[in-house]
């Protein structure tokens, strides 16, 4: 966890080359989807940009400006996507700007300038334990009937965590559902902690909670070590990033390994143990969720100087790591599909507009970033968006209901399952 | 009131020219432009006494109407509209002050003709690149300041090419060097120091250069000026493309220019190819494109062979076909009449002994809307078809055309005499309201043109009071009218 | 802080929304915090008093009429690199341009496209690349504004040797005063299209800017039309990667090659014939010690500290880079063939990239999207540039000759990174001009605070310049500069104050990076014109 001003240099070092705002050069196809940074694309002052955000802070840090109502709604209508980073860090090996982001919220919230949207999140998931206002006891309806292990009582091999979005979104309980059938089908016996689960606590540390995060972590970490299990499966991409990036880098050890469900699915295709159907012909393209793209990166652990200047690039969060190829490989194997690429790919990647909090504090926002990726992929050629999130699904499939539009949203389950013909 | 005793004291007595018949040759010229006749000529010869003129001119508030080139000539640009102008010929002055070879750039006086910087610069293997058949007393400077427009648009890329830097007196008496020759350093210093002042912009961040071209000597007047050369191709071959329509022949024109292939390349009807090539019209197709290519420094022969295979390609794809002779005329020796000064008499007037143009500028896919246009104005005022010419040239690498329209006429027949100025007016007004730009506006087109761009006329006011604050340079000409 | 008076506040908010304005100090920091040619000590530049964006013609007219009206000066940037696209001092409205983003238009066939300010040059190529053709890219990389180079800025990229000078590729050009007037220059002006910017009579370019721009300071350029060149190679290129991880696939009919010279003098004479034999799409000079600064930074430093590894680097110091481009496969081999007639012919070495692997990253990068140069932000997030006139070609060399000598020394006394000096970057423009620049570029890290003794450099670059006739170089144009260079160079300042006055009445366009009107350089001539 980063204090805003350790990372004072950071800030100080930015050029204001704006490479924050555009899809990193080698990259930029059209006119259209030049542009990366949502909320500078929305809202547009410099400040918005993930460099204007460096700037800001470092005005806030030197006392030449304080957080006001209008500071806050510009660290706040950011999904923290990270694709700021991935431009920047092409150039820049000194300057983790995703790191200035969160610190700045961390200090925003430590000072008490908070958003009464975030603080309902915080609320439920202290009391509740799920970012979702919703009642714990409910967390295990969706696995209701699938007979899972429960890891509670039992020990198991591979871990099944469903995050809170799965558990309680009840249109998307039949992709969380046959993930597991899935699973099993390739005989694999999951355990899951049914109504035991709780939030991994990823979003409160993004929205700036960052000490709640820890309380989480460490209720997962013991009830994963207690379950004895090696493999943790998730199907959320957030939930991924969080035992991936967030909890080591905040020092936390699962010591586990830890794989999305699509990575898990690609692996068992690989070897042999999982086989796809046919699917009806569909042109179909691939939106990468930022939390298991450029973010899913693992976290590079082991370098501990000073000056960024000096750090080998191998210890840079690029964001080029993140899992890009094993959702797109499942997706071509499954006969009839056709993927088309958008513009915005892999870790230069258009986010979706749910995450940092924005779906909850700015409905219109993520809206708004939602229906520029189904502009994307309308241009892309393709019928239907496929994800691997569940709230980039659900975000999609709001803007797509509201607008009246064709394009269907899947998640890469949802394929799956109608290539068994489900 | 030019007092004849001073400008006698600046130039020399037998440089003040006040007979009668030199006056009255400068009170009018072959365009339609109604002037006055001058008070006298003066010849200066060199920046000094230019200087002193320009001040003279402020001091005693008479104007000074700057004429580079022998007569005849014929925009009009040069007549004077103020009574008791001076005319400033400048066409004598006709040193060739410097040939880079290396950097293929010369600095010449403002009198110096295309025929005479050629001859010189072929010397060393160089050439100018140069307007369709300028006529033989044209000068290099006053032709490049009016930004006519040179056969090769593929070293044109810009419009102020081929003119580089320039010295200059502005209407305050002022002198000023434009491009890198400001400076730093004099001439000789920058020469010692690998430079030659060719790079036309600035200094700093004002280009005068272009404020004085196309400005029909009302800022200033050049003292001198650089011109970028070109190679002499070691090989040349001139290609003719001949079409019934213009059409077929634009699509290939487009398409050989971005492959950059052509040096020369331009478009004649046949009224015009038969004017310069000594042909009868009716053996000619409509439509004529005429494209050079050259072998260089290097491997020429194997750079010519590449060019025809893959022009052949192009040609296939676009059902034209490239022939070295049409009518019994070699496209070389087409290439090389368009590569120098035309012979007298002028290519123009050749057929009817008087011509009058209407040109301006447009892109190379709009020329038909404005030919059709033409053709159907002429026949109603009964200029047949054999009488009008038609010069297609791109320009700045084909971002633009040059669209010219040759009325043919015969002055001695007083039914052509009285219906061309009306065919012109209204032409020019059907050209302008079709959309063609008229960056050059002499005489009718000014008010015209200026009436197009309000905002316009209103910046180039206040320019011509930074630079001429008295107005003493050849006034009424462009925007500024005395009305104004 | 100052702030803007509540009632012109008020008056700008109404007219273009609230949320399109703001006084908030730690958004107006956002436009105060410009590091990059920020000539001062000072960490950040004057905060502006607030920020405005625009998104029509209009409305940049109705904000630069109030600013007439209520005398307040402004200062606007497209996409907002460096020092001079801020305000001079506090109290300025910052127009902020980036809602004005569209390309209006893009003549296939007459090859040339019309944008608004926050068009970056990677958008137009991209959308251009579609339609057979390129724009021209700076140095400065493809996330500037194609307008602004070209109307307003600096304008050297590598390209150009095939697309030019973007000062010289201006075609029409809208332009909201600094009295509010609008002037559409050339063509657009007579509602004639946008392919001429001169004319009706003079050109009026010549007051928009020269070798340089006015950074701003004259107006607000709203529209341009730029000159788009051909482009051989595919319509949408696969590439894969981000930067130096890029791959791609290279048509057979592009080849690139590396170009080592033994001398400075070899080199320049190896450009003159490369011009002259009218081949390639790029020739553009890159020392190796640059190239491997830009691409590792660490390992340079490194390496540079090993004598027997600086003289293997010194040995590729005149280094070009060529891209042979063309839709033929023979027009290729010829001028390969005439590439190395030239560089046996003078003694040089080629090397051809085209077989290594890898090659794609050179090609895309560097020879068609001018990416590379921002590299330049790696050793330490700042450089200054210096020398880099447009000048004839032999000049540019020597620049970088004098350059390597004047440079080392601040390098030495610990002021640069050490790059082995001279990383003089240019090459040829415009086919066969034999004119170009070559610029040399020292990187450093702002934040160690020792920014007084780089400004020293500048100032050593700029009368190095003079001593040697070096032309007027991009070290020359700072703020204040026409004071010592308009003296020697026919009094351009006082024509350009002029018109500064001419046009500018009020003086309401900042000008730090122009010059003031001339009532303040010379009051006793205004008032004497005034009588």
């Amino acid at each position: 966890m980063n204090d805003l001003a350790t990372l004072k240099s950071d800030m100080e070092g930015c050029s204001r080359c704006s490479h924050c705002k555009w899809v990193p050069m080698a990259q930029i196809k059209s006119w259209r989807f030049a542009k990366i940074c949502p909320s500078v694309d929305r809202y547009n002052f410099h400040a918005y940009s993930g460099g204007g955000k460096l700037i800001a802070s470092n005005s806030i840090l030197e006392g030449r400006s304080e957080v006001t109502d209008p500071v806050m709604e510009i660290v706040y209508r950011c999904q923290l996507c990270g694709a700021c980073q991935v431009s920047c860090q092409a150039y820049r090996d000194d300057i983790d700007l995703a790191d200035v982001l969160l610190a700045l919220r961390a200090k925003c919230v430590t000072e008490g300038y908070v958003l009464p949207e975030h603080l309902l999140m915080i609320e439920s998931m202290k009391k509740e334990d799920n970012t979702l206002g919703l009642l714990k006891a409910d967390r295990g309806v969706w696995a209701k009937d699938l007979d899972l292990i429960d890891i509670n009582t039992q020990k198991v091999e591979v871990l099944f965590h469903a995050g809170c979005r799965y558990s309680y979104d009840e249109d998307l309980r039949s992709s969380v559902r046959n993930w597991v059938r899935l699973f099993r089908n390739a005989g694999v016996d999951l355990g899951a902690a049914g109504p035991e689960e709780s939030c991994c606590g990823g979003r409160a540390f993004e929205m700036g909670y960052q000490g709640e995060m820890k309380n989480f972590a460490e209720d997962m970490i013991g009830r994963i070590k207690a379950s004895g299990a090696k493999l943790l499966v998730t199907p959320c991409s957030d939930c991924y990033y969080t035992f991936k990036y967030l909890y080591p880098k905040n020092g936390m050890d699962a010591g586990l390994r830890v794989l999305h469900a699509v990575e898990y699915a690609d692996l068992l295709i690989k070897q042999g143990r999982l086989k796809l159907g046919k699917c009806a012909s569909l042109r179909v393209t691939y939106h990468d969720p930022c939390h298991l793209g450029r973010r899913g990166e693992i976290y590079k652990m082991g370098w501990n100087g000073v000056n960024k200047l000096h750090r080998p690039v191998r210890f840079k969060q690029m964001g080029n790591l993140g899992i890009f190829d094993p959702p797109r490989n499942v997706i071509r194997s499954i006969p009839g599909l056709d993927l088309v690429e958008m513009e915005r790919i892999r870790e230069y990647s258009w986010c979706c507009g749910a995450g940092g909090g924005v779906l909850e504090a700015f409905p219109d926002f993520a809206d708004w970033t939602a229906r520029d990726r189904i502009e994307e992929a309308r241009a892309a050629g393709a019928e239907a968006i496929v994800t691997a999130c569940p709230w980039c699904e659900r975000v999609f499939k709001d803007a797509i209901a509201a607008g009246g539009d064709p394009m269907k949203v899947y998640d890469v389950i949802d394929l799956i399952t109608m290539s068994w013909g489900g | 009131m030019a007092k004849k005793e001073d400008l006698a004291r600046i130039v020399g007595p037998e440089r003040v020219v006040t007979e009668e018949d030199a006056l009255i040759a400068y009170s009018f010229d072959s365009s339609f432009v109604k002037g006055e006749r001058p008070e006298c000529i003066v010849k200066p010869r060199g920046l000094d006494e230019i200087q002193r003129l320009v001040k003279l001119a402020n001091d005693q508030g008479f104007a000074l109407v700057p004429c580079s080139s022998h007569g005849p000539h014929s925009r009009g640009d040069t007549v004077p509209t103020a009574s008791g102008s001076v005319i400033v010929d400048l066409s004598e002055m006709k040193a060739i002050l410097r040939v880079d070879q290396r950097n293929k750039v010369a600095m010449i006086d403002p009198g110096v003709t295309f025929a005479e910087l050629q001859t010189e610069v072929e010397k060393q293997g160089l050439r100018i690149e140069m307007p369709l058949l300028p006529r033989k007393t044209k000068s290099v400077v006053g032709s490049l300041l009016e930004r006519e427009p040179t056969t090769g648009p593929k070293y044109n890329w810009d419009a102020i090419d081929p003119l580089c830097c320039l010295e200059l007196v502005f209407g305050t008496g002022d002198l000023f060097r434009t491009g890198n020759a400001a400076g730093p350093g004099s001439l000789e210093e920058q020469w010692a120091s690998g430079q030659a002042q060719k790079m036309p912009m600035g200094p700093a961040q004002t280009d005068i250069a272009r404020l004085i071209q196309g400005a029909q000597g009302s800022l200033g007047i050049v003292t001198w000026a650089t011109i970028k050369l070109e190679l002499m191709p070691a090989l040349s071959k001139g290609f003719f493309v001949a079409g019934q329509t213009l059409d077929e022949l634009i699509a290939f024109t487009y398409q050989i220019l971005w492959r950059k292939f052509p040096d020369t390349c331009l478009i004649l009807n046949n009224v015009n190819l038969a004017a310069i090539a000594g042909l009868d019209p009716k053996d000619l197709p409509p439509w004529t494109l005429l494209y050079s290519l050259s072998g260089l420094t290097h491997l020429p022969e194997e750079r010519l062979t590449y060019m025809e295979q893959d022009l052949a390609e192009i040609a296939g794809e676009f059902k034209v076909t490239p022939r070295r002779n049409l009518a019994g005329v070699a496209a070389d020796r087409m290439v090389d009449l368009a590569s120098r000064p035309s012979e007298e008499p002028y290519w123009k007037f050749r057929k009817r002994g008087a011509c009058q143009d209407v040109f301006f500028l447009t892109t190379l896919d709009r020329t038909p809307e404005f030919i059709q246009a033409m053709d159907g104005l002429t026949r109603e005022f009964g200029l047949t078809r054999e009488n009008l010419g038609v010069y297609l040239q791109p320009i700045r690498h084909g971002t633009g055309c040059h669209l010219e329209f040759n009325l043919m006429y015969n002055p001695n027949r007083p039914e052509d005499s009285a219906r061309l100025p009306a065919l012109f007016e209204r032409a020019s007004r059907a050209c302008l309201d079709l959309g063609g730009f008229f960056s050059r506006p002499y005489g009718l087109w000014s008010e015209l043109a200026y009436a197009k761009c309000p905002d316009t006329v209103m910046a180039l006011r206040k320019v011509k009071n930074i630079f001429d604050p008295r107005g003493v340079m050849n006034p009424g000409k462009l925007c500024f009218k005395k009305e104004a | 802080m100052k702030l803007l008076p509540k009632d012109v506040y008020r008056e700008l908010a109404d007219a273009l929304g609230e949320e399109n304005i703001s006084q908030e100090p730690a958004v107006l920091d956002g436009y105060a915090w410009q590091p990059a040619m920020n000539l001062t000590n000072q960490k950040w530049i004057p905060r502006p008093a607030a920020v405005i964006l625009p998104a029509t013609t209009e409305e940049v007219q109705t904000i630069v009429r109030i600013c007439n009206q209520r005398q307040v000066k402004f200062k606007a940037h497209s996409t907002g690199w460096a020092a001079w696209g801020g305000p001079s001092q506090e109290g300025e409205l910052q127009i902020d341009l980036r809602r004005m983003n569209r390309i209006l238009e893009l003549d296939e066939k007459n090859k040339f496209a019309v944008v608004e300010p926050y068009v970056c040059c990677g958008q137009l190529q991209s959308e251009a690349m579609k339609k057979g053709l390129t724009c021209h890219i700076i140095g400065a990389g493809p996330n500037t504004s194609a307008l602004a180079s070209a109307t307003s800025a600096w304008g050297y990229g590598g390209t150009g040797l095939s697309t030019g000078y973007s000062g010289r590729n201006v075609l029409g050009v809208e332009w909201v005063l600094p009295d509010g007037e609008v002037l559409q220059l050339g063509s657009p002006g007579s509602h004639a299209g946008w392919f001429s910017g001169d004319g009706p009579g003079p050109g009026l370019r010549g007051i928009m800017r020269g070798f340089s721009g006015t950074q701003g300071s004259l107006g607000v350029f709203t529209k341009c039309a730029v000159k788009l060149f051909p482009w051989y190679g595919p319509p949408q290129p696969r590439v894969e990667g981000i930067l130096l991880d890029v791959e791609t696939d290279v048509p057979e009919t592009e080849k690139m090659f590396f170009v080592v010279a033994p001398s400075f003098k070899k080199y320049a004479d190896i450009s003159y014939e490369i011009g002259n034999a009218e081949i390639a799409y790029w020739f553009c000079r890159s020392p190796l010690n640059a190239g491997v600064d830009l691409f590792m930074p660490r390992a340079g430093d490194r390496l540079f500290e090993s004598k027997p590894l600086r003289a293997l680097l010194k040995a590729f110091q005149h280094l070009g880079v060529a891209l042979l481009s063309s839709p033929s496969k023979r027009e290729v081999e010829y001028q390969e063939k005439v590439l190395r007639k030239i560089t046996v012919e003078h003694g040089c070495i080629l090397l051809d990239l085209s077989k290594a692997p890898g090659y794609g990253f050179w090609w895309w990068l560097m020879g068609v999207r001018s990416i590379p140069t921002a590299l330049t932000f790696r050793a330490g997030g700042d450089f200054l540039t210096s020398y880099g006139s447009p000048v004839e070609y032999d000049n540019a060399i020597r620049q970088a000759e004098v350059a390597q000598e004047c440079k080392q020394k601040y390098i030495d006394q610990g002021y640069f990174k050490d790059d082995m000096s001279d990383i003089g970057w240019g090459g040829i423009y415009e086919g066969t001009a034999n004119w170009g620049h070559c610029e040399t570029a020292a990187m450093f890290d702002r934040r160690d605070g020792q920014a007084e003794g780089r400004f020293k450099y500048l100032e050593d670059s700029a009368r190095t310049t003079i001593e040697h006739t070096l032309g007027l170089g991009l070290s020359n144009l700072p703020p204040g500069a026409w004071k010592v260079y308009g003296p020697q160079l026919h009094n351009y300042h006082l024509w350009e104050a002029r018109i500064k006055k001419a046009f500018d009445p009020n003086s309401v366009g900042d000008e730090q990076w122009y010059v003031p009107s001339i009532d303040e350089i010379e009051p006793k001539e205004s008032s004497s014109d005034e009588q």
